[in-house]
């Protein structure tokens, strides 16, 4: 359009302004039915179904009678009951020490080998590709069958399970009795040993459920590392060579300024993803031995579904508001910057 | 050439650090793969000493008898009918989102966007008492239901990966076809559809991991006759079984699809995760 315009009369400005408005109006009206259809779907399978999870947690009732806006003769409200139920009950607390550990321990692995795994494919000059592929592959396997493959992996007769082969053909298989610490190596699954802290056990077998797991997980590490990187020129690097920089040094002056945006994002994806863990935990050990490895999204599976004739769909309601608002007060900031790049 | 492969030193350390980590990475794999095409008594003597005689194929025949084929079925009927509403309607709504203006944009779209990090379990427990209600909870009905359920969580990435896309499409285009006289719709349909179908595919992919992967939802809405694979893997999986010949070659068929469409497909799905990701 040109910036500057003949003069006009006042009235062929004003049905331009009225034609612009309609525009705007008939626009609005298109954009509504642009997004009905997703908006319709979210509202009804996610907005709806979230809102009744949290109205449905101040009330006590079981699955063969589920909570319903529509029944108010049947309400029996206890409050928050629920919640102070959860949060004296000692399953949620070891479910939460485990969660916790899972939380600390599975980013620290997750961003540790993808990190050095990008740099070191950063550096090379052969294979790139291939490398690469080896590492960003295993995201695509599912959790479920991730656990199968390292269950056999783990398998405790060193005749049939690889990894005790291994320890074994190289006598690497040991156990230490060291102060509060038990570690084994051998039953992967069932007893790897334990950190007594105390006021709570720390159960080292939930160490082989992160290992898998980071093992999947590392790729979109690896992706996103990798695309910090090729934003770092070998030239630059070269440069620095020559002006006698250490290996060391471009690491920490060249590699990692460019890497501190993608840090970021490995560590929040990878924190959410931990607090979320389930599947992996569902296939390899369902949360045991006894309770050692359970985690709280699938303690809230079983309290909802495993014992449908017990009323405790009021407590399993609460546990997922809890997890959910932990995740929603955490992950703000993300949001925020997430939304911040919205579209206009 | 760069700098640490200049030196012969360096480049062993480099070359063997990857070749190492790269083997500890491709064992777990190989280790399915082997049991799988063993007879089992062979894999009781472990696997790597097998003989190239011995390998067959017969798992896979017996698994598919047994049952995986039906979840084989039920994974390809959920994930495309998932994968297709949400990109229907995602990218419909993403036009909205990226190029038209509209009340309560910014709030529905920090709404769709919480799926990306709140836990599928805020929805999971009112979830069957309501398919009962709409009578989504027997028979085929299912398959609607949770591919409903699927594309409302997949709203909020579908929204963030698409509007990205479609913002980068120049307005210039736009402008001039609507002075040709062109409707919302043909804009759509002319430019947006044409325009983003990198987004699109990348997103249909990363779609289709996602969905195919799924245990916690197919797990719980789901009767046994229309479980996906997932949830098959799972129902097989029990160390007092002696039947890794059959869940080994479960999870092999499990990985394939989404590998397959990965491998194929590769530049596009790293070009779409990173849309909104890193850039910018």
């Amino acid at each position: 359009m040109r910036a500057v315009s003949a003069p006009t009369t006042s009235e062929q400005a004003r049905s331009a302004g009225r034609t612009r408005t309609g525009a705007k109006r008939s626009e609005r009206r298109a954009a509504y039915l642009f997004v009905l259809p997703l908006v319709a779907i979210f509202a009804g399978f996610y907005l709806w179904p979230a809102f009744n999870t949290a109205a449905s947690s101040f009330f006590r009732w079981g699955l063969l009678q589920p909570w319903k806006v529509t029944t108010p003769g049947q309400w029996d409200f206890v409050g928050v009951h629920n919640y102070a139920a959860t949060l004296s009950d000692p399953d949620f607390w070891t479910a939460a020490v485990n969660t916790l550990l899972w939380l600390v321990v599975f980013p620290l692995l997750v961003t540790g080998f993808s990190l050095l795994i990008s740099i070191l494919i950063w550096y090379t000059s052969l294979g790139r590709g291939f490398f690469r592929t080896v590492f960003v592959l295993p995201m695509t396997i599912s959790l479920a069958a991730t656990g199968v493959i390292w269950s056999f992996v783990y398998n405790p007769d060193p005749d049939v399970g690889v990894l005790n082969a291994f320890l074994k053909l190289t006598h690497l298989n040991f156990s230490v009795h060291w102060g509060p610490i038990r570690f084994q190596t051998g039953e992967w699954l069932s007893n790897l040993g334990v950190i007594h802290l105390g006021f709570a056990d720390l159960r080292l077998t939930n160490l082989s459920l992160i290992v898998p797991a980071v093992w999947a997980f590392a790729g979109f590490g690896v992706i996103t590392f990798t695309a910090g990187l090729t934003s770092v020129s070998h030239d630059l690097v070269e440069a620095a060579r020559v002006d006698g920089a250490r290996a060391r040094d471009l690491v920490r002056y060249v590699l990692l300024p460019a890497l501190r945006r993608p840090l970021v994002i490995v560590l929040v994806i990878s924190v959410i993803f931990a607090l979320r863990v389930f599947d992996i935990v569902f296939v390899m050990t369902q949360g045991g031995p006894a309770q050692d490895t359970q985690v709280l999204a699938l303690l809230l599976w079983q309290q909802a579904f495993a014992f449908i004739d017990s009323p405790q769909g009021g407590l399993a309601a609460a546990l997922a508001v809890l997890m959910s608002l932990t995740l929603i007060v955490g992950g703000y900031p993300y949001l925020r910057a997430l939304t911040r790049r919205s579209p206009r | 050439m760069s700098a640490l492969g200049r030196n012969r030193g360096g480049a062993i350390v480099l070359y063997g650090s990857l070749s190492a980590l790269s083997l500890a990475w491709l064992v777990p794999v190989a280790t399915a793969f082997m049991i799988s095409v063993l007879p089992l008594e062979q894999t009781h003597n472990g696997w790597w000493n097998f003989h190239l005689g011995e390998l067959t194929y017969r798992n896979y025949v017996r698994a598919w008898h047994q049952g995986l084929s039906s979840y084989v079925a039920n994974s390809f009927v959920i994930t495309i009918g998932a994968v297709a509403l949400t990109l229907v309607a995602g990218l419909l709504a993403s036009y909205a989102f990226a190029r038209l203006t509209f009340r309560l944009k910014h709030f529905s779209y920090f709404l769709l966007i919480t799926t990306m990090i709140v836990p599928v379990q805020i929805i999971l427990i009112p979830l069957l008492p309501w398919f009962r209600t709409l009578g989504l909870q027997s028979g085929p009905r299912q398959y609607l239901g949770i591919i409903l359920v699927h594309t409302a969580f997949g709203a909020g990435w579908a929204v963030f990966m698409l509007s990205s896309f479609i913002a980068d499409i120049p307005d210039e285009l736009f402008e001039a076809a609507q002075v040709d006289g062109a409707s919302q719709l043909d804009l759509f349909r002319r430019i947006v559809v044409r325009l983003s179908l990198p987004g699109i595919v990348s997103f249909a992919i990363i779609d289709f991991i996602f969905v195919w992967n799924d245990l916690l939802l197919a797990l719980t809405l789901l009767d046994r006759d229309h479980q996906p694979l997932t949830v098959g893997l799972a129902n097989l999986q029990s160390p007092h079984l002696a039947q890794e010949d059959i869940v080994s070659a479960g999870a092999m068929m499990a990985i394939l699809p989404p590998l397959l469409l990965f491998a194929f497909l590769n530049r596009f799905y790293v070009r779409g995760l990173f849309a909104g990701g890193v850039k910018g």
